[in-house]
């Protein structure tokens, strides 16, 4: 765990409680300055009740939650960008009026925050929308809104709360890419997200919360290894033994699935697999991808649905 | 950054609220309504004047009987009249077109209306024949009175002017309730065409769930101060637009509209009840629109938030319901509960100060209670939305708000 003078967000046996219900129970994690962090759980984990409370708009029940080393507040001097969970913007005005607005609260001229609005609708392909309405944009184009307004500041600290939600594979890329384009220009990325694949494209490091407490929390090898590590995919023929060097959590006519316990040379298992009479036909080696951990965290919870 | 931040806010809430065509046609409703008003006041008048003017070189010829021996038949004749004595008779000719009217004097024409009857002229031109028959009555009893001044004081148009002292001093009387008074319109007109803004200033972060966005970015306090400051602004310029067709009326249709002259020498400003005024109707303004702000940031809805703000008007305007008790007897209990009670204390009080019944210590204590309890409320409608407008769909509970201070503490401990 990294020192609470390195971190840019640093958070310390937060916990939360509603109306005697304990949302969080002990939370404590940091994230460094330049890292894009994938703060993962499934709904109803306590994600964005951390992130309001870590933005000051929930009071935390105990703990510590700093950014920059002191509780966040707009008058910090921290560029920061965050986008919500719950999306909403001034409906009944226009694209660009509404752009303007939070550009020049965010620090920017009224002329800036004009060009930068009418660049960034021209990259997202809604350079024609600026004189239109919020609410007669549909629901995509009003994330890319709201997207915009979020980065606009040029944000040392993009905290991102589903940021893809909603949108269909091309303009999910787009905003992938917006995202890169933030982290190589220098911005620390807290990104809550249920997309996988996007967590291994785009994250350093991880945590999974579960039940209000850090299921699992590091890089993603680190992950990866801390449940389960390594898979072994074996092309056979013949009888695969049992052995306390693997489970087998897969089995078919000529195909199995090992699960290495502990730290295991795969080299070894090869070894004995052939010393014990196996046919080897294939044999291929991987991690647990982030989605197979996912599933085995929380498929045991029926709170999937839930809020 | 404070206020950049606040001069951004002001000039996002005013621009938009004025820019909208809705707000116009709301706003330019009110003068549309006063300029039809007096469009159609001028005509009526004009055709009044008119008619006088017609009644001058009378074209008009008429029958008439007289019961009362009041008519000069002199002065019938030279207004174009000839007596007759069978009604019937010429009512009938009137009805066939041979004659323009039949006047039926009483025989005490002051307790029992005279008859007219004549040829259909039209809404406007009707009132011909009524002038013509009234200055008939009024001429021949000038004639017997004999002297213009009996006349006009038997017609009652006389003037009173009366001079009070109080405490030595003369009385500032009629003239000097009516400028301080102003400000308790300007305060209830203001109110009025802005309640519905106040209220629904902070309903729309809400409803638009901008709130997150906005707490990140910004003080509450100054999003709060930027909206209330922005609402004052609108309703200013509101007001000089409901202004602008009252002076073009005044200054260019005095006249016709049978205006007074204002003089505003005659009018005592006094220095003391002004400022009091003043200040009353400032922080009168000040607690109103705080409360709505903060009921505003309470409630998930317009709707939800319309009864609670219906108490509140209710409040304010209660004084007005028993606004003879305050004349009266500003210092009964009722009066008293009024004058300190804080959302019922504006318009009493302005009312008492007005007609002098105000001292100097208990306008003292009303103004710093309403400053006071502003200045609370504003940090209770900040407070409420920055913890409490995150509650998107539900009603805010002040226990939610406040029960994290402790927690709050303790966690920058």
């Amino acid at each position: 765990m990294t020192s609470a003078a390195e971190s840019l967000v640093h958070i310390d046996h937060f916990r939360m409680d509603f109306a005697g219900t304990t949302v969080i129970g002990d939370l404590s994690f940091d994230v460094q300055r330049g890292e894009t962090f994938g703060f993962l759980g499934s709904n109803g984990s306590g994600k964005t009740t951390t992130l309001r409370a870590l933005l000051g708009i929930y009071i935390p029940t105990a703990g510590i939650l700093h950014i920059d080393g002191r509780p966040f507040t707009p008058e910090s001097g921290i560029r920061l960008g965050y986008l919500p969970e719950e999306r909403g913007l001034y409906k009944k005005e226009s694209v660009l009026a509404v752009m303007t607005y939070f550009g020049q609260l965010k620090g920017l001229s009224k002329k800036a925050a004009v060009a930068w609005s009418t660049n960034y609708l021209e990259r997202v392909g809604l350079g024609d929308k600026a004189k239109v309405r919020v609410d007669k944009l549909s629901g995509g184009q009003q994330q890319k809104v709201q997207l915009g307004v979020t980065i606009m500041n040029d944000p040392e600290l993009l905290i991102l709360d589903e940021p893809t939600k909603g949108f269909d594979p091309v303009n999910r890329r787009l905003l992938m890419d917006i995202i890169e384009d933030q982290k190589k220009a220098g911005a620390t990325v807290l990104m809550v997200t249920h997309q996988m694949e996007e967590v291994e494209r785009l994250c350093d490091r991880v945590i999974l919360l579960k039940g209000g407490r850090a299921e699992a929390y590091g890089t993603i090898p680190e992950v990866q290894n801390q449940y389960g590590g390594t898979m072994i995919r074996v092309g056979y023929s013949g009888e695969i033994p049992a052995s306390g060097h693997y489970e087998i959590s897969l089995r078919d006519r000529n195909y199995a699935e090992l699960t290495l316990i502990g730290t295991v040379d795969e080299a070894l298992i090869l070894r004995d697999l052939v010393d014990a009479g196996v046919l080897i036909r294939s044999f291929t080696t991987s991690k647990l991808s982030l989605e197979e951990i996912f599933v085995s965290v929380y498929g045991d919870q029926n709170e999937m649905a839930g809020a | 950054m404070g206020q950049h931040n606040l001069r951004t806010v002001i000039g996002f809430e005013v621009g938009r609220t004025l820019g909208k065509k809705k707000f116009w046609v709301i706003t330019l409703l009110v003068p549309i309504a006063i300029g039809i008003v007096v469009g159609l006041v001028t005509l009526g008048n004009t055709s009044s004047m008119s008619n006088i003017d017609a009644q001058s070189d009378a074209k008009l010829t008429f029958t008439y009987s007289d019961a009362s021996g009041y008519v000069d038949p002199a002065v019938a004749a030279a207004l174009g009249g000839t007596p007759v004595t069978d009604d019937a008779s010429a009512i009938a000719d009137v009805k066939a077109g041979e004659e323009d009217a039949h006047f039926v004097y009483p025989a005490d024409p002051a307790t029992t209306p005279t008859q007219v009857y004549g040829i259909d002229k039209g809404l406007f031109g009707n009132g011909e024949y009524e002038g013509v028959a009234t200055q008939v009555l009024i001429t021949s009893a000038q004639d017997q009175i004999g002297d213009p001044a009996l006349t006009t004081m038997a017609q009652g148009d006389v003037s009173v002017t009366s001079t009070t002292y109080t405490g030595g001093e003369e009385a500032a009387g009629f003239m000097g309730v009516i400028p301080p008074l102003i400000f308790l319109a300007m305060f209830f007109l203001t109110f009025t065409l802005l309640s519905n803004q106040m209220l629904t200033s902070t309903l729309e972060e809400k409803e638009n769930r901008v709130t997150e966005m906005i707490l990140t970015t910004l003080n509450p306090t100054a999003l709060i101060s930027g909206k209330i400051i922005s609402v004052f602004i609108v309703g200013f310029v509101q007001v000089l637009v409901f202004l602008v067709p009252v002076a073009v009326g005044y200054l260019f249709f005095r006249t016709s509209l049978n205006l007074p002259e204002v003089d505003l020498a005659s009018f005592t400003f006094d220095p003391g009840q002004m400022i009091v005024g003043a200040l009353l109707a400032l922080g009168g303004f000040a607690l109103f629109t705080g409360t709505a702000v903060a009921i505003g940031a309470v409630m998930p809805n317009a709707k939800d938030a319309g009864g609670w703000f219906t108490a509140l008007i209710i409040l304010m305007i209660v004084p007005l319901y028993s606004v003879s008790l305050v004349l009266s007897d500003p210092h009964s209990a009722v009066v008293q509960v009024f004058t300190y009670f804080p959302y019922s204390a504006p318009i009493t009080a302005m009312l008492r100060n007005a007609f002098g019944s105000l001292a100097g210590w208990e306008a003292a204590i009303v103004i710093t209670e309403l400053f006071l309890l502003s200045a609370v409320v504003l940090q209770l409608a900040v407070r409420l939305f920055r913890y409490g407008s995150i509650e998107y769909t539900n009603r805010v509970s002040f226990k939610t708000v406040f029960a994290g201070r402790t927690a709050r503490s303790l966690a920058r401990g």
